[in-house]
């Protein structure tokens, strides 16, 4: 596969190779996922505040679990890169509560309760992610400022209204009418 | 039962970025153990974080440390398949039965596994309280409010977070039962009447100290250390 293509917004791509993971235990597809996306889960943790070392340690666990885990993913509820998100993201939560009993969310994709997914799956899914990146783009300077610092810093509301010295209420409506923005492009065959 | 008083979409995002307080996460999840709306919002939300995360500038990490990662990951690997690990099947659907004493599992790390275990501990006329174990800088309690009684008049500095876990009730925002979450902020002055019938059970998670107008709720503010 060219690397273009392993830039390129086109879902297919990740889906196909999450296939050949899951049922001939492909490494090769495996390296193309790592190679994209584990500098990324690096860097999002680095971001967060994680030394160098500590990153790296936890970007691999999430890779590795996305290797061990890769039956559970379900291309039709949403993307790759979406469920490596929620693993790195889980990762970082799991270690700063340091308690292996706190109960964390989900980090597979399917719901623990086994309800049943309306949304409309398949490629349908895969239009509405390009959808997203190009809202993304959209937002207002304050409005990604906002969902910078929440994503990338993991700063609570008061973090954030503190730090830009803005009152509590309006963090939380700039974010609330940010993350409508974005929806629309995830539900638009809603 | 689907809930009608849902998370702030604010809220949304942060529990997506891993940007809530353990407390306020632990009552955020618990709403979304009955609220598939939330639920189909927090992958929304999870869904920008993964388009955030691919879309990061490639770290100008060396070449040299790309490849000791690379070289690292081939070898565990390699130490899974010799251990003899296979890829995870689906998941396990086996039905335990629900045990009604069981607690909501978010909230069993800070109060026990069951509803008989609970110790409340009178705080005021009509209201028990159970402070969480081992809370860390935001305050969790659960609440019992006698029904047809009023919580104090109070207001808060910053954000509560309140799911109703059995009985229900009204105040100014409207009448709230089992699954609906208040997700207030702190331009609110509240007064929850619990509806008569049975007792209202909600847990509550606070970023700051509730502040109780009332001169009899500040006498009682320090004794219950809400």
């Amino acid at each position: 596969m060219s690397k273009a293509k392993a830039n390129s917004p086109d879902g297919t791509y990740w889906v196909d190779l999450m296939g050949a993971v899951t049922h001939q235990r492909d490494r090769e597809s495996f390296m193309r996922i790592y190679d994209h996306f584990a500098p990324r889960v690096r860097l999002y943790l680095v971001g967060l505040g994680l030394p160098d070392a500590v990153a790296e340690e936890l970007a691999q666990e999430a890779l590795l679990r996305l290797w061990e885990r890769s039956a559970l993913y379900d291309a039709s509820r949403g993307a790759l890169s979406t469920w490596l998100f929620r693993i790195a993201r889980n990762l970082h939560v799991d270690r700063l509560r340091r308690e292996p009993n706190w109960v964390v969310l989900e980090d597979d994709s399917e719901h623990s309760d086994g309800f049943e997914d309306n949304r409309s799956p398949g490629p349908e899914r895969l239009a509405e992610q390009a959808q997203l990146e190009s809202r993304i783009d959209l937002l207002s300077a304050v409005q990604a400022r906002l969902i910078r610092m929440s994503y990338f810093e993991a700063k609570t509301h008061q973090e954030i209204a503190g730090e830009l010295d803005m009152p509590l209420g309006t963090v939380k409506s700039h974010l609330r009418r940010a993350f409508l923005q974005l929806q629309k492009g995830i539900q638009q065959n809603q | 039962m689907t809930p009608r008083h849902h998370l702030n979409e604010a809220t949304l995002v942060s529990l997506a970025a891993g940007a809530l307080s353990a407390e306020m996460a632990a009552v955020a999840a618990t709403h979304l153990l009955e609220c598939e709306h939330c639920r189909d919002l927090l992958e929304d939300a999870e869904c920008i974080g993964g388009v955030l995360l691919g879309r990061q500038q490639q770290a100008h990490a060396s070449a040299e440390t790309h490849q000791r990662l690379r070289l690292d990951m081939l070898n565990r690997l390699s130490d899974l398949s010799q251990s003899g690990a296979s890829a995870a099947g689906a998941r396990q659907t086996a039905e335990v039965p629900a045990d009604p004493d069981e607690l909501p599992r978010p909230l069993q790390p800070y109060f026990g596994r069951s509803w008989s275990g609970l110790r409340w501990k009178w705080a005021a006329p009509g209201l028990h309280i159970v402070r969480a174990a081992h809370p860390g800088n935001d305050t969790l309690i659960l609440l019992k409010v006698a029904s047809g009684k009023a919580m104090p008049v109070h207001g808060h500095q910053g954000t509560e977070l309140t799911q109703v876990l059995k009985g229900s009730y009204d105040d100014a925002l409207g009448h709230f039962g089992p699954g609906d979450v208040a997700d207030l902020d702190n331009d609110i002055q509240h007064q929850p009447v619990a509806s008569s019938g049975v007792p209202c059970i909600c847990v509550a998670a606070l970023d700051a100290p509730l502040s109780f107008p009332g001169w009899l709720a500040r006498k009682l503010q320090p004794l219950v250390q809400l």
